[in-house]
């Protein structure tokens, strides 16, 4: 019999659907509580994972006891210390700030300030460095006042002093100035060098900064290297502000709280379809784990929100939890009995009463649901699948599965579907 | 520009110092609050459905061995604890087994399949592997005569514990007078109150833990 294996997948997910409907209770405070408390215990059995975020025995029995202590009316501080009185501080996922401890919190505060005293000196220089630049490329820069010697200032002119020195002693060889020409000159030039010495020395005890400029000097510095300067360190500081908001952006996301039931670690197992290729039993994976808990959330915050009621139910269905299906279904069927959007959800209940042997029940809900949306391409499955399989009406599943054929989203695999029409076919004229 | 060349060398003292402290220490050693203190106190069913409570043994060494039957490690275990029972059950050791996370039914089979006299009791919602800050089976946990618990054993038992611990605690006298209770009993040569996980063991979770 080609279709039994619809009847042993609903029955296999009813069995399945141990999780009671309550998990969708709306949150009181206590639970809120519990996940606070929960996420600040570390699971013993589990590598860096809380209780709150480990699926392991240990820690849901643990988050039970966290439960209860915070029913019986203990403050989460009086659940911490019992938990530490049993397992140590080991325990807690958030070491106290005390003792050696305290390290783990002043230590990147400590990092935070260096960097900053050093990101705030390099700036400095820099821009000392880049005024400087900036002063000896203009052309025909006038003289500083006498007032704020410049180092620069002062360098260019011992340079020129220097050079002045050596041109009188060439001149000198040369025969072209006097014995007393020179010594006049050489006096004059070498007591305003040593003047200008003073200075300097002077003007390197105050700004130690500016006494060392690294590379070439900067009264040789072309505009053009100037402007390469700025760029190279605009660049710098867009690297480093780049770097800076990576290191922000990943700390947030590793800090955030886990979305519930979001991948705890690596890649988990879920478990493959049934074999066969059946199509309403869908591959289901961390995916739609992550999708149901949003949608969950959703639905938490606003349990009217009839798309997500019918998403979740889909959901719920493809994950054999029939029971809670049910639960967001009818919820959606309530709010809005008449919408077209709720065919979907009066399908979902077709398929779980079928699966459950209420083969009458099915078919009326199906038909409601094909009522509201002629061509709901589930509705037009199920329907066929219980009259080939349940009802044996062979010409209404053809006809119906026809539909379905024509209806089927691209992604669906025909080929079981097909084999059953023809199979409903043959009975119907052979009849 | 002074403070700036001692700046780096400086501030790497205290990384240095924070190194030298950290690398220094055992990672496999996780403290237990727990030895020194009292056993804490239980009173469950026991695979036979009985009643049994921890303080109904007050006065006599214990050995409360947590275990299950899905525990590879315990199997290897319960040879030490048949020993155990063989040797000194007679001269007053008692032997609880706490059966965790698992089923009676497996746990009955389990006993049936591999012998043990001692009773063994079902520990449903782990409310007393808790209690006893269970990190996973199997764990041994040694009471003296005065109820003070005084050893945890991470990991199987092996006969070197056993001999290392229960015939003191059996010289010990039923007011505690003579029993190692002091965490610089309990821990001999480590520091006081630690415990220790032995290597490569695996634990319920397969994992090491790590402090």
């Amino acid at each position: 019999m080609g279709s039994r294996w619809l009847v042993t997948a609903a029955l296999l997910s009813l069995s399945l659907a141990a999780a009671p409907a309550a998990a969708q209770s709306p949150d009181s405070g206590l639970e809120a509580k519990v996940r606070d408390v929960a996420a600040s215990l570390r699971c013993p059995v589990c590598q860096n994972l809380s209780i709150e975020d480990s699926p392991s025995q240990l820690a849901r029995d643990m988050k039970q006891v966290v439960r209860q202590r915070l029913a019986a009316g203990e403050t989460p501080d009086e659940v911490r210390r019992y938990f530490i009185s049993r397992y140590g501080e080991w325990v807690l996922t958030k070491p106290r700030a005390a003792g050696v401890n305290l390290s783990v919190w002043l230590l990147p505060l400590v990092a935070l300030l260096g960097g900053a005293v050093v990101v705030w000196t390099a700036v400095r220089r820099w821009v000392r460095q880049g005024d400087a630049a900036r002063l000896a490329a203009a052309p025909g820069a006038p003289a500083l006042p006498a007032s704020a010697p410049d180092a620069l200032e002062l360098r260019a002119r011992k340079a020129i002093l220097q050079a002045s020195l050596q041109e009188l002693e060439s001149e000198f060889a040369a025969g072209r100035l006097a014995a007393r020409d020179l010594a006049a000159l050489r006096q004059r030039d070498e007591a305003e060098l040593a003047t200008v010495h003073e200075a300097l020395k002077r003007l390197k005890k105050e700004t130690p900064e500016t006494a060392k400029p690294r590379g070439e000097p900067a009264a040789q510095r072309s505009p053009v290297g100037a402007r390469r300067l700025w760029s190279a360190r605009l660049g710098w500081g867009a690297g480093l502000a780049a770097f800076a908001l990576v290191v922000v952006l990943s700390l947030r996301g590793s800090l955030a709280p886990r979305p519930e039931g979001g991948t705890i670690t690596g890649t988990q197992f879920s478990s493959g379809p049934p074999p066969g290729d059946m199509e309403p039993v869908q591959q289901t994976g961390p995916l739609d784990s992550l999708r149901i808990t949003q949608l969950e959330a959703r639905v938490r915050r606003d349990s009217t929100n009839v798309p997500a009621l019918i998403e979740l139910g889909h959901l719920y269905l493809t994950q054999g939890q029939l029971q809670k299906a049910v639960v967001v279904d009818t919820l959606a069927i309530r709010l809005q009995p008449d919408a077209e959007g709720t065919a979907e959800a009066f399908a979902h209940l077709g398929m779980i009463l079928w699966g459950a042997g209420q083969t009458e029940g099915a078919l009326k809900a199906l038909d409601k649901a094909l009522f509201l949306h002629p061509n709901l391409p589930e509705a037009l499955l199920y329907r066929g699948i219980i009259l080939f399989a349940g009802v044996r009406d062979m010409p209404a599943a053809a006809q119906t599965l026809e539909r379905y054929v024509e209806v089927a989203p691209l992604d669906a695999n025909l080929g079981r579907v097909k084999g059953m029409l023809e199979a409903a076919r043959k009975a119907s004229s052979g009849r | 520009m002074k403070w700036q060349r001692w700046a780096i060398p400086v501030s790497g003292v205290p990384v240095l110092a924070l190194l030298a402290w950290g690398l220094t220490r055992d990672a496999r050693t996780v403290p237990s609050p727990l030895p020194g203190k009292p056993a804490p106190g239980f009173a469950l069913q026991t695979l036979a459905g009985d009643s049994l409570r921890l303080r109904d043994l007050q006065g006599q060494v214990v050995l409360v061995n947590f275990w299950a039957s899905w525990c590879l490690a315990c199997r290897a275990e319960h040879r030490v604890l048949l020993d155990a029972a063989r040797r000194y059950q007679h001269q007053g050791l008692r032997i609880v087994g706490v059966v965790y996370n698992d089923s009676r039914d497996n746990a009955r089979a389990w006993i049936a399949e591999r012998g043990g006299d001692w009773p063994n009791v079902l520990d449903v919602g782990s409310h007393t592997a808790i209690q006893y800050g269970l990190f996973g089976v199997p764990e041994t946990f040694f009471i003296g005569r005065d109820g003070r618990l005084v050893y945890k054993q991470i990991g199987p038992l092996d006969d070197g514990v056993v001999e290392q611990w229960v015939p003191r605690l059996l010289a010990g006298t039923p007011d505690g007078m003579g029993a190692p209770t002091t965490a610089e009993h309990v821990t001999e040569g480590r520091s006081p109150g630690h415990v220790r996980i032995s290597p490569d063991f695996p634990t319920a979770g397969g994992t090491v833990r790590r402090q």
